[in-house]
């Protein structure tokens, strides 16, 4: 089952020898090409160990191309982030059972263990972020992949012709949009190299050369981007512009608008687990609001809001439970986890408790609180992190912010955050500190602010790293 | 006298690292800003006691009177008269 993106892979490089099917650096790969590598690797892979292959690879078209030829060969591909400790990424490959696993700087280098190779059928499997913990596999089967990138091409077209720019690292589910679901329909995949993911006016240019017609990125991506362009660029070739992975400030929308006059946007909510479960497309004056919706949620998927162990059917807060055509069966390395049966109506099905706080309003809209473990008590009172983020990230001269809770001998839990600031911006903790307070709840300022122009910690697959911020503050 | 440029001082060297110590204005709230939360305020009442070597007990508490620079000078200055 692990072999329908390749097959499609094979159709496109038959009926579109010559089309483009990846642009890396300075060459643009075709699908002939694409496909001829692709059976290449196939065939060297074929010689090893039975069961799944670890791949340590860093985004490269070489890397898409090897990762092809393992789904052709009928193998798992486990894709962790390279980045992990190397301790944490071999506990990794011998639990998913791979029996061989490729370097990161040279594909055909291969190191086989004694892994008990598994029994897991599916093209993928990635894991989790790991913010909290060591990170989980997170299998995402054959079927499942199949209908999100049919979802993708149905609301997007990344089919023939089209250009769907890459910016995620290669381990990253967001890949499954944007490379996998591309490659799948026929479009040509445009790969961002990490080396140039934070140099904003060489992203500009990247973009200005290579024309993309879709782009999803988290919005870091897109406050890059605007930094870089200072209102005198534009971008008229992209028809969507996808946020995703992280809240966006629709006080950012403005530049935006300039830079893309063509596009429209959207706002995607989803996870590892599930992939994509809702989204929401921009409306004019929605610059004014405070926070952007979720929007609805996407065809097939069910979604519930429970509180104190009821769902919720008016207007109020609750975790949000969901169930995706697109979503993982469980686990790798522990079948229960978040997932199971509904945790009210049990109808048989599975069922991913996100952990994330959705309110429903009045109005019947959706909107992200925060996550579940994101709400602290501070002095007594409900604070959500997240919210104080989006405020931090309002304050002029701000590119990154984040928001934690530190254990405190006096206080029992004080607020720490920590803001980076533009290189040329002047900001300090008394000017932040006067607009928070003009927009937060006393008990939600910060004890302690460090503002600085260092970029944030950030875990293997690009989360803040807040265990990181916390363990800073405590001594 | 007033002791404004101490008090100035002492607050930039607890709770305002990043800041200069002549872009504390004497008027800029430091209790609505949550520059001095409870706990911060019985530390700053500690230092008022030791630096300027006044009794505890001759200091008006309530929180207005830590408001601003202005206003802890002020108490400052009526808990040495």
């Amino acid at each position: 089952m692990t072999e329908t993106l390749a097959s499609a892979v094979d159709l496109h490089a038959h009926n579109q020898p010559g089309a483009p099917a990846l642009i890396w650096q300075d060459t643009v790969v075709s699908y002939r090409e694409l496909a001829a590598g692709m059976r290449a690797a196939a065939a060297g892979v074929a010689a090893l160990p039975a069961g799944p292959i670890g791949v340590r690879a860093k985004k490269s078209a070489q890397a898409v191309t090897f990762v092809l030829g393992c789904l052709a060969a009928g193998r798992t591909v486990v894709l962790p982030s390279p980045t992990l400790p190397n301790e944490t990424l071999e506990a990794l490959f011998a639990k998913a059972g791979a029996g061989a696993v490729v370097g990161a700087d040279d594909l055909a280098r291969f190191t086989t263990g004694d892994a008990e190779p598994s029994e897991v059928d599916v093209p993928f499997m990635l894991t989790t972020s790991g913010s909290t913990g060591v990170p989980k596999l997170v299998p995402l089967p054959a079927q499942g992949i199949e209908r999100f990138t049919n979802w993708v091409h149905d609301e997007f077209d990344v089919g023939p012709g089209r250009r769907v720019l890459n910016y995620a690292p290669l381990n990253f589910d967001l890949c499954l949009f944007e490379i996998w679901a591309t490659l799948r329909h026929g479009g040509c995949a445009v790969l961002v190299d990490p080396e140039i993911a934070a140099d904003c006016d060489t992203l500009l240019a990247f973009l200005a050369e290579t024309r993309p017609h879709v782009v999803q990125a988290v919005p870091l991506f897109y406050q890059l981007l605007t930094e870089a362009a200072g209102g005198t660029h534009t971008l008229p070739s992209v028809a969507h512009v996808i946020f995703t992975g992280d809240a966006m400030n629709p006080h950012r929308l403005p530049p935006l608008e300039a830079l893309f006059p063509n596009t429209r946007f959207h706002n995607i909510y989803g996870c590892t687990e599930t992939n994509d479960s809702f989204r929401y497309e921009l409306r004019p004056g929605d610059t004014q609001r405070e926070s952007l919706p979720l929007g609805v949620p996407l065809p097939g998927v069910a979604a519930d809001l429970v509180a104190d162990g009821e769902i919720l059917t008016g207007p109020g807060v609750g975790e949000l439970v969901v169930r995706t055509p697109f979503q993982s069966s469980g686990y790798h390395d522990n079948p229960s986890g978040a997932f199971g049966p509904h945790p009210v109506h049990d109808d048989g099905e599975q069922y991913f408790r996100s952990g994330d706080l959705v309110r429903r309003t009045e109005d019947g809209e959706y909107f992200l609180e925060g996550r579940a473990d994101f709400r602290v008590k501070v002095r007594g009172q409900q604070v959500y992190l997240q919210h104080v983020e989006e405020v931090l990230l309002a304050a002029e001269g701000v590119v990154e912010a984040a928001a934690v809770a530190v254990p405190d001998v006096h206080a029992g839990r004080r607020l720490h955050a920590v803001v980076r600031r533009r290189e040329d911006s002047k900001l300090n903790s008394l000017v932040l500190r006067k607009f928070l307070s003009e927009r937060l709840p006393s008990a939600a300022i910060p004890s302690t602010l460090h503002i600085g122009p260092e970029p944030l910690p950030r875990t293997s697959t690009g989360k803040v790293d807040r265990q990181n911020l916390v363990n800073s503050q405590k001594r | 006298m007033s002791n404004t440029q101490t008090i100035t001082k002492y607050i930039v060297r607890e709770f305002l690292p990043d800041v200069e110590v002549n872009d504390l204005a004497p008027d800029y709230d430091l209790l609505k800003n949550g520059v001095i939360d409870s706990l911060a305020l019985l530390r700053v009442v500690d230092w008022i006691a030791e630096e300027f070597d006044v009794s505890i007990e001759d200091l008006d508490l309530s929180p207005d009177n830590f408001r601003t620079v202005e206003n802890i000078d002020a108490l400052v200055a009526s808990a040495k008269s």
